[in-house]
C-alpha cells in the first residue's frame, strides 16, 4: 500500500516539474489555451488531477489545491483567501485523539502510533494555516492593497480583509482549552500537541489578528479621507462650473471671525545697521571692503580697459614705401625697353636720384627682373658686374647689374 | 545668537506657515504645550495668537482681536484666497489624475516634475487643462510652451508655499502643511455655503456609471 502511494506521488511531482511551463502559463493566465499545448499532455493532467473542467464547454483551470501550493510558496499577493474552518479541524483532532486513546488503551501500539502522526499532522497543518491567514491578511496591509488601482477598490478590499479578519476571530473562539486539556488527560503527547502547540499558537494569532484589525481600520480611514478629498475637489469644480457666479461670503466682514481667514501679514522688515555696536566691527569692516573692492574694480574698468580704436595708419605707410621701391623697379624697366639701350641699374639710380639705399635697389632690381614670367624674362638679359672674392673661392660679389634688351 | 523661540516668533511674524514638510523643529517645537505658550504670549503683545489649521499640521500666526484696520486688510486677503481657490483646486486635479491613482496630493507628497511633463505630454487632454490652469492671474504664464507652462506654475506655488524644492537640483516637490489648509478651507466653504460638494461629486459619478 505504501509502496503504491510513494510511486503514485513520485508519478504526480514528475508530471508536475516535466509540465511546468504549462502549468505557470494557467496559473498566471487563470485558464488554459488548449490549442497550444498537446492534447495528450493535456489528457495527462487532467486524470493526474492537476488540470479540470468546471463546467463543460468552458476552459481548463488549475486545481485549487496546486493553485494555493503555488500561492502559498510564492507568497502571491492575489491569494486573498482565508481558510477560516478551524471548527471542523478542531472537531477532527477531537475524534482523532479519540482513536489513539482506545488504541492505547487496549494496547495496539502499531495503530496507537499511526493515530499520533496523523494528530500531529493535524495539529501542525492547523497552526500553519493559522499562521498563514495572517501572514496574507499582512502582506495586503504592507503594500495599501497596492494590487488594486482605485481608492473604491481598495476600500472595498479593506472591508473585505475586515470580514475576514472578524471571521476569523470568531472561529478562533471555538478553541475550548478546558475541553481540549480535558481531552489529552495525563498524556504527556497528548498534552504537548493539543494543550501546549495549540495555546501557543492561538495566543500568538490573537495578538497579530488584534494588530491587522487596528491597521485596517487605520487604512480605511484613511481611504475614506482620500475619497472624501477628491469628491470635495471635484464637487467644487462641478458648483463652479454650475454657478460660475458663485464666490462665497467675505467671513472676514462677520462679528466672529473664523481663524482660517484671520491671518496676520508679514510683520517684520529687516533691520537697520546700528554702526556703534563693538560685537558688529567686524562683520561690517568686512561690508566695507567688500564695497572697495567693488568700486576699484569697476573704476580700472571703466579708465584703464576700455576698448580703444586701433591705429592702422603706420602699417599702411610701410607698405607705401614697398610700393615706391616696386614703382621705380617697373620705371626702370619701362626706359630700358623705350630706349633700347643697355643701363645699369645704379646708373639709373644715379639719373632719378632714387634715395632708396643702393643695395636695396640692386636686390629689387634682381627680384623685380626674377619675378617676371619666363617668356618676359626672355626679352631682357641681365648681367652682374663684379668680382670673385679675393679671398675665399667660390663667392661672387655683385657690384651693379645691367639691364638690356635680347 | 537667536534662540529657537526667536527664530519662530520671527517665521510666524513674516508670514509663514509652519508645517513638519517646512520646519519640522518649529513644528515640533509648537507642538508642544509649554513652549507654544511662550510663543503665544510675545505673539500676544503685537496683538497677534498662534492659529492652528488641519488638526494641528499647520500653524500660524492671527490677529487676536480686530478692528477696522485689521478686517481690511483680512478683507482683502480673503479676496485673494478665494480668487485661487479654483485654480489650485484645478491643478490639485491636474495632478491627482496625471498620477493615475486616486490618491490626492496631501502634505508630504512628492511630485516629479519631470514624470508629470511625460505624462502631461502624451494627453491632450491634461495640456489643454495645463494651458488653462497657467494662464489664470495667479499663475500668469505666458509661454506658449508646456515646459514654461508648468514651470511657472510649480515656481508659483513654491513662491506661494504650498510647495518645497528640498533640492535645487533637482526637479521634486513636496507638498507643504498650506495644501491641508487649503482643503481646510474647502470644507469650512462647503460647510458654512452649504453647498454638499461630496454630494454633487457622489451624485455627478453615479450618472456618470448610468450612462
Amino acid at each position: 500500500m505504501n509502496q503504491h502511494i510513494h510511486q503514485a506521488g513520485v508519478k504526480f511531482l514528475n508530471a508536475l516539474s516535466r509540465h511546468s511551463e504549462l502549468i505557470m502559463q494557467v496559473y498566471l493566465a487563470g485558464t488554459l489555451d488548449e490549442s497550444k499545448y498537446n492534447p495528450k499532455v493535456i489528457d495527462n493532467l487532467l486524470q493526474l488531477g492537476i488540470l479540470w473542467r468546471p463546467e463543460s464547454e468552458t476552459q481548463l483551470r488549475l486545481k485549487s489545491a496546486v493553485r494555493s501550493l503555488l500561492e502559498g510558496s510564492l507568497h502571491d499577493e492575489r491569494n486573498r483567501h482565508i481558510d477560516a474552518n478551524i471548527g471542523s479541524a478542531l472537531a477532527s483532532l477531537n475524534t482523532l485523539a479519540q482513536h489513539y486513546k482506545e488504541a492505547l488503551h487496549h494496547g495496539r501500539f502499531s495503530e496507537s502510533e499511526s493515530y499520533l502522526s496523523d494528530l500531529t499532522e493535524h495539529v501542525y497543518s492547523l497552526t500553519e494555516s493559522l499562521a498563514n491567514s495572517v501572514r496574507v491578511l499582512f502582506s495586503r496591509i504592507n503594500n495599501e492593497f497596492g494590487y488594486v488601482a482605485s481608492i473604491d477598490a481598495k476600500i472595498r478590499e479593506n472591508e473585505l480583509a475586515q470580514g475576514q479578519v472578524s471571521e476569523l476571530l470568531t472561529q478562533l473562539e471555538m478553541f475550548r482549552f478546558d475541553q481540549l486539556s480535558e481531552q489529552a488527560g495525563s498524556n504527556r503527547e497528548l498534552r504537548h500537541l493539543l494543550v501546549v502547540t495549540l495555546q501557543h499558537s492561538f495566543s500568538k494569532v490573537i495578538q497579530e489578528l488584534s494588530i491587522v484589525q487596528a491597521r485596517l481600520l487605520e487604512l480605511i480611514g484613511r481611504f475614506r479621507e482620500f475619497r472624501g478629498r477628491t469628491q470635495l475637489l471635484k464637487g467644487f469644480l462641478l458648483h463652479i462650473e454650475q454657478k460660475p457666479e458663485f464666490s462665497p461670503t467675505n467671513y472676514s466682514q462677520l462679528s466672529k471671525v473664523p481663524l482660517l481667514f484671520n491671518q496676520a501679514p508679514a510683520l517684520l522688515k529687516p533691520a537697520a545697521v546700528d554702526v556703534h555696536r563693538i560685537e558688529h566691527e567686524q562683520d561690517l569692516q568686512h561690508l566695507v571692503g567688500l564695497i572697495k573692492a567693488y568700486d576699484r574694480t569697476k573704476s580700472q574698468q571703466q579708465v584703464e580697459r576700455a576698448a580703444k580704436n586701433i591705429q592702422v595708419e603706420e602699417q599702411s605707410d610701410a607698405q607705401f614705401v614697398e610700393d615706391k621701391l616696386k614703382l621705380a623697379v617697373e620705371a626702370y624697366f619701362c626706359q630700358v625697353i623705350d630706349s633700347g639701350e643697355r643701363l645699369t641699374a645704379l646708373d639709373y639710380h644715379q639719373q632719378q636720384e632714387l634715395d632708396f639705399d643702393p643695395e636695396v635697389w640692386i636686390y629689387q632690381v634682381v627680384g623685380g627682373y626674377q619675378g617676371l614670367s619666363a617668356e618676359e624674362q626672355g626679352y631682357f638679359a641681365l648681367d652682374t658686374e663684379g668680382a670673385k672674392h679675393p679671398i675665399y673661392d667660390g663667392n661672387y660679389i655683385i657690384r651693379d647689374v645691367e639691364l638690356g634688351l635680347r | 545668537m537667536i534662540t529657537e523661540q526667536g527664530r519662530i516668533l520671527e517665521l510666524l511674524l513674516s508670514g509663514a506657515f509652519i508645517c513638519q514638510i517646512s520646519d519640522e523643529d518649529a513644528w515640533r517645537y509648537l507642538k508642544t504645550a509649554a513652549s507654544s505658550d511662550k510663543i503665544e504670549n510675545q505673539l500676544n503683545v503685537l496683538n497677534r495668537t498662534l492659529a492652528s489649521a488641519a488638526d494641528g499640521d499647520v500653524f500660524f500666526a492671527a490677529y487676536q482681536s480686530l478692528y477696522d484696520d485689521e478686517r481690511k486688510q483680512l478683507g482683502s486677503q480673503f479676496q485673494d484666497i478665494s480668487s485661487n481657490l479654483v485654480p489650485l483646486v484645478e491643478w490639485l486635479l491636474l495632478v491627482q489624475q496625471a498620477n493615475g491613482t486616486d490618491v490626492p496630493v496631501t502634505q508630504g507628497s512628492a511630485i516629479r516634475l519631470n514624470e508629470l511633463q511625460t505624462t502631461i505630454e502624451d494627453t491632450p487632454a491634461f495640456a489643454e487643462q495645463l494651458e488653462k490652469i497657467s494662464r489664470y492671474r495667479m499663475f500668469g504664464s505666458t509661454s506658449t510652451q508646456l515646459d514654461g507652462q508648468l514651470k511657472q506654475v510649480f515656481k508659483r506655488l513654491t513662491e506661494l508655499g504650498y510647495l518645497l524644492k528640498p533640492n535645487s537640483e533637482k526637479q521634486i516637490f513636496i507638498a507643504t502643511g498650506k495644501i491641508e489648509y487649503l482643503y481646510d478651507v474647502l470644507k469650512f466653504i462647503d460647510e458654512t455655503e452649504a453647498l454638499s460638494l461630496t454630494e454633487q461629486a457622489e451624485n455627478a459619478a453615479l450618472q456618470g456609471s448610468l450612462l
